[in-house]
């Protein structure tokens, strides 16, 4: 699985489309953080795609409201568990990758 | 040539992009896109005005419609800040409300046919979250468009963190 990260509107599904297929891509998994029971069970799940992203939410002011609080504790819990199973983790920024881990396969 | 340099608040951005600038022997032109609401942001101005000027730069008003901005020569220019261009393109009566993308890729086009060098300095602000409403979620998808679309032209993209350039693409560390 490739794992890609990045800020809001930094390109990650674009980049994400360029090397897989469509339904083999999960977008914007951080979203299901705050509601999973436990975050490796999800991961382990979303490790099945060949594409996973993620939008970087921890990098503002803590919330002031306690579930905000929570959602984004859980957000970055699950980007760390996704980084430690994926064999490639991408960082987009402005629309251009980095590759932070491992490497992306020849397409 | 273009530059686009982005970083945080107090991420030292600003020095580094004028470090750049420094470098050259070409005249300098500094682009300032505050609009001037008060006597506080008068001072501010002025302030920074002399300072540039002892760095020998003419400073050209462009709070709004960057393409008709004409350079007086053929230079360096350090546009500051893309953030403050596209909130007034986006916001100001006078400016190009929902065509303010199209309005900042043509203004920054205009200007880079005017000098040598163009650096565009630009603001990081998506690292906070993912949900936001109404004005500022238009604001955040305009500036993102923006940067998205300079860094696939530009020569270089480089991020400064804590006052430490990260080149993104092309640049002296790749």
């Amino acid at each position: 699985m490739i794992f890609i990260t990045g800020p809001l509107y930094s390109g990650k599904r674009t980049f994400a489309k360029k090397i897989a297929p469509k339904e083999k891509i999960f977008t914007e998994a951080q979203e299901l953080a705050a509601d999973a029971d436990d975050l490796n069970v999800l991961a382990d799940r979303l490790a099945e795609y060949d594409v996973v992203t993620a939008t970087e939410v921890g990098g503002g002011v803590v919330p002031m409201d306690p579930a905000q609080r929570t959602a984004r504790e859980a957000a970055g819990r699950l980007a760390c568990l996704l980084a430690g199973r994926a064999d490639c983790v991408v960082e987009m920024f402005c629309g251009l990758p980095r590759i932070l881990k491992g490497e992306l396969p020849q397409c | 040539m273009l530059t686009l340099v982005i970083g945080g608040a107090a991420s030292g951005k600003s020095e580094y992009a004028e470090r750049l600038v420094l470098e050259s022997g070409l005249p300098r032109y500094y682009l300032a896109t505050m609009q001037v609401w008060d006597a506080e942001c008068a001072a501010r101005v002025e302030k920074h005005r002399k300072m540039r000027a002892e760095k020998q730069f003419e400073t050209v008003e462009c709070p709004l419609h960057l393409e008709q901005v004409r350079l007086p020569g053929r230079g360096v220019a350090l546009l500051e800040d893309l953030g403050n261009l596209a909130a007034n393109e986006l916001y100001d009566p006078a400016g190009a409300g929902e065509n303010a993308l199209a309005a900042l890729l043509s203004g920054i086009d205009a200007i880079e046919r005017q000098c040598r060098r163009l650096i565009v300095v630009s603001n990081e602000v998506f690292r906070g979250g993912a949900e936001y409403a109404g004005d500022t979620e238009v604001y955040l998808k305009l500036l993102a468009r923006a940067h998205n679309a300079l860094a696939a032209r530009a020569d270089e993209v480089v991020r400064v963190v804590c006052g430490v350039p990260v080149y993104y693409k092309g640049g002296s560390s790749q």
